[in-house]
């Protein structure tokens, strides 16, 4: 029996894993029409809040096991590549900081599908919501229980896949799309930073795993510090603190359920993870803590000033939540890392059950809360400051969003004036040479399909034109009999079906 | 208008906010939810114009589309005859007129509503000809002969007259149905609004907040234009937007809003005669906002304090509206101008304007649509070369597709009706141009008013068919075991009817649920008094609840406790989001318990539900408690200053008006029940839209124990019996209610009941419980969560766990299924299934010749069941525009409404979650009374021809004494009915519904009849 449970923790990658089968079964019910009306959704849901629920059954006995006999610790499942003296690795980390993680988002996802299960209940979106949900479920716990950075970054990349097409879930409202792509676009700064440290730790440390890349050894500090930088951008921008915070205040266009999980609960803490996974390596930069320190303490004053101002349920809550973020970032940067960890699954679970009760509000409070201090209440440009958000908004708009738009448009303007007519358009070909108006031909491959056909033509005028009655003329005019019984042949299907085998077996 | 004109500016603008109430939603804040008709300001016109004018003015349906009717034909539950006799309802002249051959008026306009209007854009039309082959068809190619000749095609060459046309026509509209930004918004395709819409939200949302914001603007109580302005003097969105002139005019502007808005007007559109409606306009942008606005503006009473001017905003709205859309005709002709010469500027340049024209159309091709993007987009101005090659290539495109169309339209309509090839032969073009002229003479609102009688008249025929079949059944119960008297709420039906089958002695009434005790309520644990009567009576009198004589010490710990309960929970919602320290702690506190309660609140809703509300009970204690309604001595009250309790006299006088009105004067039962409602349930922003609505919006159990303790005293009886009215000493009164919600009962004041009635009384409860029971079994039908066929104990189970599911967003349909009314005696409907359908309204025209207990019924619950019936018939057909979209999205703001995410207009009418099921119809009132008198009753009551003459709600007149039912429509006065059909018999409700989860006709019951 011990001998079974000891390999436990050789399944964990089914944690990630199951919501993800969901995701699959739920998809290709929707591409092949099988999920419509109200006979589908229980289905979908039960999936997905059965995918959820095996994924915690196994943490809770992984934790367990744990518990009894130590954590397992850094696993190596299986090798995805290598190259040269570096390697990516299907490894899963499982120690006190992943279980717990692990362990509580599995819960709250699951709470929140089967929340789900009625709130959306008859919505266009129905499965989609859980499809996406479910994605989203998927890639957090690649974060979590990742052994190595490179499989985390998959999941860091799917958490934001997945968050832009739930901000975007009501896509006919411009309002809705708009917030969506200004949040991918803001979240890619920190993705960049993220792969940027991925690279620098692969050229100096030559490998992704996590043991190495937090132990930060064999490299100099200056090396050290560019990777920890790296990982403190993807961080902040997740964890949305300064100067990344404008994005999640416009993240809450999706339904209560998604607001609650994403950027209440547990997306939002993915961040602090992330540093608290990289512990020992900060904790050789204390320059890098004190940034943490500083800029956590600027999110918290930015946070609370502007929830104060906010008068609507949701996005007073999502300040208060980057609030209590910005001090978890204190902490670590103070060097309290047990604490931010205790911090956060507390502040994860309170979150989860304050966003879902959003719709309460009106039941639950009395009365208004009670207001500032005089100095602070009577200043009239810190007021306007808190409601303009400090103008973050705007300037991430101006530097994040329509930067890269632009770059979009440039693009767009390259391909429309120099690769389209490069290549050509149906139906837009001009006679090349004025004396055969029937070969039309646009852009680079129509032009040299045309001037191939003119040597062709050239061919064609003097083996056959020429040389009447030669043997060219019989040779070809048999050849061209022989044609004839093949194209007939090819003409029907199943000649044409064993053509294009006989291709395939070819290729492969 | 004219003699308006004459007024001061100041006057005029007083006048126009004054007439804005009509236009703009008139929701309150939304903890006092209450249905009213969403077009209410729109009610002195008939119904079909009221809708074609609010079509005008808002852009919003006003009907289902053509193929939600469509599909209710296909389904049966609209059906030719019911088409037919809807053409003739709409009033439509010369229907039996020949068009072509034998074909009439009337069946060239059924086949053109039956047939789909829809015409295949260029590539689907492209995708037919390859697939289909309908090109090479020939009844299509004899259908493009047919009308490849038409006149009307070859006119339309000239695109420099049209486009010419076209811009006039479009400028005409400012003022009218545009404001300068709409104008501009079709030629650009951008909105000027939205670059400052967030923000301009988030200065109404923080203005108007009655309670979310800890911090408000310091300037708060200069009024709006003042606070917004201080704010956007300090504003950097401007520079950052490169507007930075807008700056520095905000910081130069007069300090008078009126002033700003005269000014600002005058430079916007100079003639003055369109400034109302530009100003109308204007606020239908942001219906929510502005309609909250101003219904601020209109009862501060009900705000917080904060001076709340609609003149304010609007001077706001049209300042912003005049710079930006001045910066982008700027941007767009590459000079700054005013409208005129914006107006100057296209006339001259009329391919520009066909070419933004058609590509905003959207009916382009493809290739063309892409090319027209190109030039629109292009960031510098494109020239005016390339502006007209396009519109004269779109404009020779156009010719070619008209021609199509109408071949297409043509072939559809041949179909429809059922045309043989040969017939179509022998047609003239001439005479297929009659055909489609005719087929095409119907508008769309037309069109949707002609469906809209059919469905109506569908669902009519079978409450007639009903009524009539019940008539020679009707039969009294002779020694009533007990009476009910319950709200007249459609969903209370269901209970009677399942009461009566299971206790057939037991007689039910409805009525008004207030039960004719407008009061101010204050209970126990009340901070406040609310007023239980409808919304537009004005209470003069207090009730209040207090702790019966000897429990004052266990009141005193029951409420330090209740008090220090609920102190705690509002310190722990709102300092985790507000204070730096408290909340981080007490965040760390609640993590844990809060995982616990989501998990149990998940597991086992029912469980968890119930539970919490036994422990909070054990907790708080219970108190028994008692009525102050009796004052010694009327006195002169006012609303403000409300006289404690009711005189005996005023006691005397509404009980007695009540049981007048409900026809329950003689034979009274042992136990009567006076039975009001509520709804309980969780997470759910509406929850006083599933509440009492005579009750506004509240619960109406007070009401009906305050009705129970002056009935059952001695001093009111015997006043009662000096008016005729003796209700005997073994007649006992007591109060329940119910909860719509979970079908509990809460009963009121049972130890007083006299120990003689005590095995009557449990008698009743356990009656009424099963009732209940049964009735949430047949509610299962129509969730699609709830098990399939329950058992009554499994409907009860579901219905519970829903009450008490805070992921539930439809915790229970509240009025989805209302569609009529009936006003007289119960046994004109007892027996009868009616599905949870209809109002039922007591009242005994034997006893009321003149009319005038009628009268007073239809006045009092006419407006009530309009309202209800018309919310949800608005919020149905449009639910983006009447209604409020998805409940998943919406997010509380400033706690008096909701918005769509974190940035929207406030969202008003019911969430789409209400009205899924609803089949939208106008109330159908059937009133069990001669048509003479009822006649006569609509000639004395302004209110009432406005309801009926207008056809907002449809009349009906059921004979006292006979199966005769006669219909009043208002053009033609009283018809006759005479239809004929089966009804389906069952023994009992269950066997009628079990299995069904679509809306069901009426049905016999068997078993229930006596």
């Amino acid at each position: 029996m011990m001998e079974i449970l000891s390999h436990l923790p050789d399944w964990v990658w089914l944690v990630p894993m199951l919501p993800m089968f969901a995701v699959i079964i739920n998809g290709l019910r929707v591409f092949f029409g099988l999920a419509k009306g109200d006979a589908a959704e229980p289905l979908t849901a039960r999936l997905s809040s059965l995918a959820a629920f095996g994924g915690l059954l196994l943490l809770l006995a992984i934790d367990a096991l744990a518990l009894a006999q130590g954590v397992p610790g850094h696993r190596v499942l299986a090798v995805w590549f290598g190259s040269g003296n570096w390697q990516g690795t299907f490894s899963f980390l499982l120690d006190g900081l992943s279980l717990t993680m692990s362990t509580l988002t599995a819960l709250i996802g699951w709470l929140v599908i089967r929340f789900s299960a009625n709130y959306v209940h008859r919505e266009a979106g129905f499965h989609r919501f859980f499809i996406v949900l479910c994605f989203f479920l998927a890639g957090m716990q690649l974060v979590l229980l990742a052994g190595n950075g490179l499989l985390a970054f998959v999941g860091w990349e799917m958490c934001g896949v997945a968050s832009f097409l739930l901000i975007g879930y009501a896509w006919h409202r411009p309002v809705a799309t708009g917030n969506a792509l200004f949040v991918f676009v803001t979240n890619r700064g920190g993705d960049a930073g993220f792969l940027l440290a991925l690279g620098f730790a692969a050229a100096w440390q030559g490998s992704f795993e996590w043991p190495v890349l937090a132990a930060g050894s064999h490299i100099s500090v200056a090396s050290a510090r560019l990777v920890a930088l790296g990982f403190v951008l993807a961080a902040l921008a997740k964890s949305a603190q300064l100067p990344f915070t404008p994005w999640i205040a416009r993240a809450l266009e999706g339904p209560t359920p998604s607001s609650a999980i994403f950027y209440g609960a547990v997306m939002v803490h993915a961040g602090v993870y992330l540093l608290l996974r990289l512990e020992p390596l900060l904790l050789q930069l204390p320059d890098v803590m004190a940034g943490l320190l500083v800029l956590g303490v600027l999110t918290a004053v930015y946070a609370w000033l502007c929830g104060l101002v906010q008068s609507d349920v949701k996005s007073a809550l999502i300040f208060a939540t980057v609030f209590q973020v910005a001090l978890m970032f204190i902490e670590i940067g103070l060097g309290w890392t047990t604490l931010a960890l205790v911090h956060l699954c507390l502040h994860a679970a309170w979150r989860t059950w304050q966003f879902l009760l959003a719709p309460s509000w009106l039941a639950i409070t009395r009365q208004r809360p009670p207001p500032p201090p005089l100095w602070l209440r009577r200043n009239q440009l810190l007021y306007t400051m808190a409601l303009q958000r400090f103008w973050l908004d705007i300037l991430s708009q101006k530097l994040f969003v329509q930067p890269t738009e632009a770059f979009a448009r440039d693009v767009r303007g390259l391909e429309e004036h120099f690769i389209d007519p490069a290549i050509g358009q149906v139906g837009r070909g001009r006679p090349i040479d004025p004396e055969r108006p029937l070969v039309l031909a646009d852009g680079i491959p129509g032009r040299l399909l045309a001037a191939s056909s003119e040597v062709l033509q050239r061919v064609e005028n003097r083996l056959l034109l020429r040389g009447r009655g030669g043997t060219a003329e019989k040779l070809l005019q048999r050849a061209g009999s022989y044609l004839q019984t093949l194209e007939n042949l090819l003409e029907q299907p199943r000649y044409l079906m064993m053509a294009v085998m006989a291709t395939f077996v070819v290729i492969l | 208008m004219n003699a308006e004109s004459d007024l001061p500016i100041r006057e005029r603008l007083t006048h126009w906010v004054e007439h804005l109430t009509h236009v703009l939603p008139a929701q309150a804040p939304i903890r006092n939810f209450i249905h009213h008709n969403t077009l209410h300001g729109f009610q002195h016109l008939p119904f079909p114009e009221a809708l074609a004018a609010a079509h005008g003015l808002t852009g919003a349906a006003v009907y289902w589309p053509d193929s939600r009717f469509h599909e209710c034909h296909a389904a049966g539950r609209i059906r030719r005859e019911d088409l037919v006799a809807a053409l003739d309802d709409a009033g439509l002249a010369d229907l039996d007129q020949l068009v072509v051959c034998t074909l009439t008026r009337s069946d060239v306009l059924l086949a053109s509503l039956l047939e789909n209007r829809q015409v295949p854009g260029a590539s689907r039309f492209d995708w037919l000809a390859r697939e289909r082959g309908v090109d090479s068809d020939p009844v299509f190619a004899l259908c493009r002969a047919l009308t490849a000749a038409l006149p009307e095609v070859a006119e339309k060459n000239d695109w420099r007259r049209l486009a010419g046309a076209r811009w006039e026509a479009l400028c005409q509209r400012v003022g009218g149905e545009w404001t300068l930004r709409s104008l501009l918004e079709y030629l650009t395709g951008e909105d000027v609004l939205e670059r400052v819409r967030s923000v301009l939200q988030r200065h109404l949302a923080a203005h108007l907040d009655l309670g979310i914001a800890a911090w408000r603007n310091p300037r708060l109580e200069l009024g709006f234009f003042a606070a917004w302005r201080a704010c956007a003097g300090l504003d950097m969105q401007w520079e950052l937007d490169e507007l930075p002139n807008v700056r520095d005019e905000i910081v130069h502007l007069v300090d008078s809003p009126l002033d700003v808005l005269v000014e600002e007007l005058s430079r916007l559109i100079p003639d003055e005669s369109l400034w109302y409606g530009y100003l109308e306009r204007l606020s239908l942008e942001l219906p929510g906002w502005s309609g909250m606005f101003l219904w601020r503006d209109r009862n501060p009473a009900r705000g917080d304090g904060t001076p709340v001017a609609m003149l304010d905003y609007l001077a706001v709205r049209v300042l912003l509206e005049r710079m930006l859309c001045e910066d982008l005709m700027c941007r767009l002709t590459g000079a700054p101008m005013s409208f005129d010469e914006l107006r100057a500027y296209y006339a001259a340049s009329p391919a520009e304007f066909f070419v933004r024209d058609a590509a905003r159309r959207q009916s382009l091709a493809e290739d063309l649509q892409a090319q027209a993007a190109t030039l629109l987009d292009a960031e510098n101005i494109a020239s005016e070369q390339a502006w007209t090659t396009l519109a004269v290539a779109i404009a020779s495109r156009q010719t070619e597709r008209d021609a199509l169309d109408r071949a297409w339209q043509l072939l559809c309509l041949s179909r429809q009706l059922e045309l043989t090839p040969a017939d179509l032969a022998t047609l003239t073009p001439p005479d297929a141009e009659a055909l489609l002229a005719c087929a095409g003479s119907l508008t769309a609102l037309q069109r949707g008013q002609i469906w809209l009688l059919a469905y109506e008249r569908r669902y009519r025929e079978q409450l007639f068919v009903a009524l009539a079949t019940n008539h020679p059944r009707q039969a009294t119960v002779a020694a009533p075991s007990a009476q009910v008297v319950m709200c007249m709420d459609d969903r209370e039906e269901g209970t009677r009817r399942h009461l009566e089958e299971i206790a057939p002695a037991v007689v039910t009434y409805g009525a008004v649920g207030f039960f004719g005790i407008e009061m101010y309520w204050q209970g126990l644990d009340d901070a406040e008094k609310t007023a239980l009567c409808p919304v537009v009576v004005k209470p003069k009198h207090l009730v209040r609840e207090v702790p019966e004589a000897g429990s004052e010490a266990a009141f005193a710990g029951h409420a330090a406790w209740r008090e220090k309960r609920l102190r705690w929970r509002e310190r722990l919602y709102q300092s985790t989001r507000r204070s730096p320290l408290g909340g981080t702690l007490l965040t760390a506190l609640a993590g844990a318990p809060a995982l616990a309660s989501l998990v149990a609140a998940t597991a086992a809703p029912g469980w968890f539900g119930e539970t919490r509300q036994r422990w909070r009970q054990q907790l708080d204690g219970r108190v028994a408690t008692e009525l102050r309604l009796t004052a010694e001595l009327a006195s002169p009250a006012t609303p403000e200053q409300p006289q404690a309790g009711f005189a005996d006299a005023e006691q005397v006088d509404r009980i007695e008006a009540f049981l007048r009105m409900i026809g329950l004067t003689v034979n009274f039962a042992p136990l009567v029940l006076m039975f009001g409602h509520g709804s309980g349930s969780l997470n759910n922003p509406h929850l006083s839209a599933y509440d009492c609505g005579a009750c506004s919006g509240r619960h109406g159990g007070p009401n009906a124990r305050v009705f129970a303790a002056m009935a059952n005293r001695p001093a009111v009886r015997q006043g009662l019996s000096e008016r005729g009215i003796h209700i005997p000493e073994t007649t006992w009164f007591v109060a329940a209610e119910h909860n719509t919600c979970d079908d509990g009962i809460e009963w009121y004041d049972l130890p007083c009941v006299p120990a003689p009635f005590q095995a009557a009384l449990d008698t009743l409860v356990s009656q009424l419980g099963e009732a209940c029971r049964a009735h949430a079994a047949e509610r299962c039908r129509r969730l699609a969560s709830a098990p399939e066929r329950p058992s009554p104990w499994q409907g009860r189970q579901h219905v519970i766990g829903r009450a008490s599911d805070f992921s539930q967003a439809r915790p229970e349909l509240g009025h989805a299924t209302n569609a009529a009314a009936f006003i007289g005696r119960r046994e004109m409907s007892r027996g009868l299934f009616l599905d949870r359908r209809v109002f039922l309204i007591s009242y005994d025209p034997l006893s009321d010749d003149d009319g005038g207990i009628a009268e007073g019924i239809l006045l009092a619950a006419g407006p009530v069941g309009a309202g209800i019936a018309l919310e949800y018939y608005f919020s149905t057909v449009d639910n983006e525009r009447f209604g409020c979209g998805s409940k998943i999205t919406h997010n509380i703001t400033g706690l008096f409404g909701v918005m769509e995410g974190a940035d929207s207009d406030l969202r008003t009418g019911l969430p789409w979650q209400m009205v899924e099921i609803h089949e939208p119809m106008r109330l159908l009132v059937v009133v069990e009374q001669t048509p003479e008198v009822l006649t006569a009753i609509l000639k004395r009551q302004p209110p009432l021809q406005q309801l009926i003459n207008n056809a907002w709600i449809v009349l009906a007149a059921k004979s006292p004494s006979t199966a005769a039912i006669e219909f009043y429509c208002p053009r033609r006065g009283w018809l006759p009915w005479s239809g004929k059909a089966v009804l389906p018999q069952v023994a009992r409700s269950s066997d009628w519904f079990a299995g069904e989860h679509e809306p069901l006709a009426p049905a016999l019951l068997l078993g229930a009849a006596r």
